[in-house]
């Protein structure tokens, strides 16, 4: 619980500080994902089935929308359409839980001296865990629909990284932009509409001009995971190693954009919240 | 080396009218530049806190106790000024903080030591002495939407005191739960005490702050109005309440109260029914307190304490703790203590006489300390210590020794008493 509180050391040295203080409390993260986890399943009967079940159904029912009523012929399309829907709801997810983190924790914010950044990253590891076990019923898909994975499924945790970074990056910034705008929430209730419609969730983004294909390549982080695991589970193609350094370089700018952004002001969030 | 340190603290507050802030609000605000009201809650506030001692910070509502609590936190950062921290910092501003209803008590226990800093090794180690403090063994794996507001209060209170700080910070949490819990968690922070922890409270008590604290700081609107021994800071404010009020009534350091029920005089009396000081052992032997009430009072407690010198309280009965109710009290009156025989040897000793609301919280009355008394032990009465064992007497056996009956008791060898040292007789 100490904290750098001496305002005439060096910005490095506080720095330096600050980041052994926050890894004091490894054991907060640990224990923030599991009080969520617990939460969201001990109540409902089903419980974490629910979960699982829930990109399933989704699953169908693009299925139904796209081979059915307006069919289209990319093959494997349960799959295909299975593999959008998994790493856009980790997205949504945790941007939505990311802005409610630190205006929901008030109490605690306004009580307790701990590393506010803990509770937004932890929204978005408590997420990832739900995306992981939803990767059992995928599995199963795979077995049904009698893909197998070639070896570069090695590249599937890599990829899960990137997008871990990514996200942490993005829930950093809106639960502090949260905390002074209150209308942060309401804003994107809508743009995670347009965001979804301009993912490659149920369509591919080869089906796209070259031009626009790009842009949304360079513009949305998101089509770019979710042609990523395309990639590497249905395909087996290996990715372009250009592709995945400007990926890199995008996720570990938005996390460090994020990250200032958020200490700079994370200091003032008890008489804020 | 101070544990605490504040170098012309101040903080500032921005009152932001309208609370809720929206993209419309803050464009409009860009055009109409209204700016927010400043409040300054701590001005310039300047003292230090030596580690290892007890530090009590008083003052009215409002006079930014708190907030100098959470600045010592690290919640808060000062607007102006250094603050310095040495150690680890436990602040017991929030009991069971991140408390989840739907996890057990042994998952919160978990996850509030977490957000206080405990490692996992920390916690592990520590469960079980947590779980014993709070006494709630049988309910820690049940849900704690189960539990009542009083379990709540004791495992939040558990987890926070175990967490081994060197600086403990005490809002008026400290008044929690039920008259044995809150003894037992000033017994806590009398260890934290011994075990030369540093410990600042910050309370609107005068009574728990002459209990606890060596030193004392009072805060002013904002701003330090006396640092010092904790009776005189005491002592400062209580007049300058007084003066604000006008009700409570402060003659000396050694008395305080809100006079509803004023002791006129206290007596001390012996078996021929002669007040003095001088008495005997095993002799009789009675405190009389009198009274006068203003008003008509209901359930009032009487308390006397005895003390062995000025220190060590020997025994501290009131009306109370004897199941007496005292239904009202108005005018004149008074309250016996009757002793059929003085337990006490040769020494001097001190009596307080007190008389409280039926909480305890309350004192119309207090005199601490106050009636000094002579004992004069005769031939044939212990010599060394200060007490008689009632009815203690002495038995010899010959023969070889036969174990007690159902043979539990704890059986030392006689020789190893024989070769210990001697107790030296007090001075």
């Amino acid at each position: 619980m100490e904290q750098a509180l001496d305002t005439r050391a060096t910005p490095l040295a506080r720095a330096v500080r600050h980041g052994r203080w926050v890894l004091r409390y490894r054991e907060l993260v640990r224990n923030l994902v599991v009080r969520d986890l617990k939460a969201r399943y001990k109540n409902s009967v089903l419980g974490f089935l629910w979960s699982l079940l829930n990109p399933l159904l989704m699953m169908a029912v693009f299925t139904v929308v796209f081979k059915v009523l307006m069919p289209n012929d990319i093959p494997n399309y349960p799959l295909f359409v299975l593999l959008g829907i998994l790493p856009w709801n980790w997205c949504t997810a945790s941007v939505m839980g990311g802005i409610t983190s630190i205006v929901g924790n008030g109490h605690l914010i306004k009580k307790v001296a701990f590393p506010r950044e803990l509770l937004p990253i932890s929204v978005v590891i408590s997420n990832m865990v739900n995306f992981l076990l939803a990767l059992i019923p995928l599995g199963a898909m795979m077995v049904a629909f009698g893909v197998m994975p070639t070896p570069l499924l090695a590249l599937l945790p890599l990829i899960i990284v990137l997008q871990l970074v990514f996200l942490c990056g993005l829930a950093l910034f809106l639960s502090c932009l949260q905390v002074y705008f209150r209308d942060t929430g309401v804003i994107f209730d809508v743009l995670l509409l347009a965001w979804f419609f301009l993912s490659p969730v149920f369509y591919r983004v080869e089906d796209l001009t070259e031009q626009w294909a790009r842009l949304m390549y360079i513009l949305n982080p998101m089509a770019s995971f979710i042609s990523l695991y395309r990639l590497v589970v249905l395909y087996g193609a290996p990715p372009d190693a250009l592709f995945m350094l400007r990926l890199t370089a995008q996720a570990a700018l938005i996390l460090a954009v994020g990250y200032v952004f958020f200490v700079r002001y994370s200091h003032s969030f008890a008489e804020e919240v | 080396m101070d544990a605490l340190r504040f170098e012309r603290v101040s903080k500032r507050f921005l009152l932001r009218h309208d609370e809720h802030r929206s993209l419309q609000k803050w464009f409009l605000a860009r055009f109409r530049r209204s700016p927010a009201e400043e409040f300054w809650a701590l001005r310039e506030v300047d003292f230090a806190v030596p580690a290892g001692e007890t530090f009590g910070i008083i003052g009215e509502n409002g006079s930014g106790k708190s907030t100098l609590l959470k600045l010592a936190a690290g919640i808060l950062r000062p607007t102006a000024g250094r603050l310095h921290v040495a150690g680890r910092v436990a602040a017991l501003l929030e009991l069971g903080a991140g408390f989840h209803p739907d996890l057990t008590g042994r998952e919160n226990v978990y996850l509030n030591a977490a957000i206080l800093g405990f490692s996992k090794r920390e916690i592990d180690t520590r469960f079980d002495a947590i779980v014993d403090f709070s006494e709630l063994e049988r309910f820690i794996d049940q849900p704690l939407k189960h539990y009542s507001s009083g379990m709540l209060v004791r495992l939040g209170f558990a987890v926070a005191i175990h967490s081994d700080p060197d600086l403990l910070l005490a809002d008026e949490v400290l008044a929690v739960g039920d008259e044995h819990f809150q003894r037992k968690c000033i017994q806590r922070i009398d260890q934290l005490v011994r075990a030369g922890k540093t410990i600042v409270v910050v309370s609107h008590s005068l009574d728990l702050l002459r209990q606890l604290c060596t030193r004392a700081a009072w805060l002013d609107h904002g701003r330090l109005r006396a640092v010092g021994p904790a009776d005189e800071v005491a002592v400062a404010y209580g007049d300058a309440m007084a003066q604000l009020d006008g009700t409570i009534q402060r003659i000396d350091a050694r008395r305080w109260g809100s006079g509803d029920v004023e002791l006129t005089r206290v007596e001390l009396i012996d078996g021929a029914g002669r007040p003095g000081r001088l008495f005997h052992t095993g002799e009789p032997f009675t405190i009389r307190m009198h009274y006068r009430a203003t008003r008509p009072v209901e359930r009032p407690v009487f308390g006397v304490a005895v003390h062995a010198g000025q220190t060590h309280l020997l025994s501290g009965p009131n009306t109370r703790h004897h199941a007496m109710v005292i239904p009202c009290v108005e005018g004149e009156g008074y309250v016996d203590l009757a002793v059929p025989a003085l337990p006490l040897l040769r020494g001097d000793y001190y009596v307080s006489a007190s008389v409280y609301d039926w909480t305890l919280r309350q004192a119309y009355d207090h005199h601490d300390r106050t009636y000094p008394f002579h004992v004069e032990s005769s031939p044939g009465h212990t010599v060394f210590g200060v007490l008689e064992l009632p009815g203690a007497t002495w038995r010899h056996a010959v023969g070889a020794a036969e174990s007690t009956a159902g043979g539990t008791g704890q059986m030392w060898p006689v020789s190893s008493v024989h070769r210990s040292p001697p107790e030296n007789p007090p001075a």
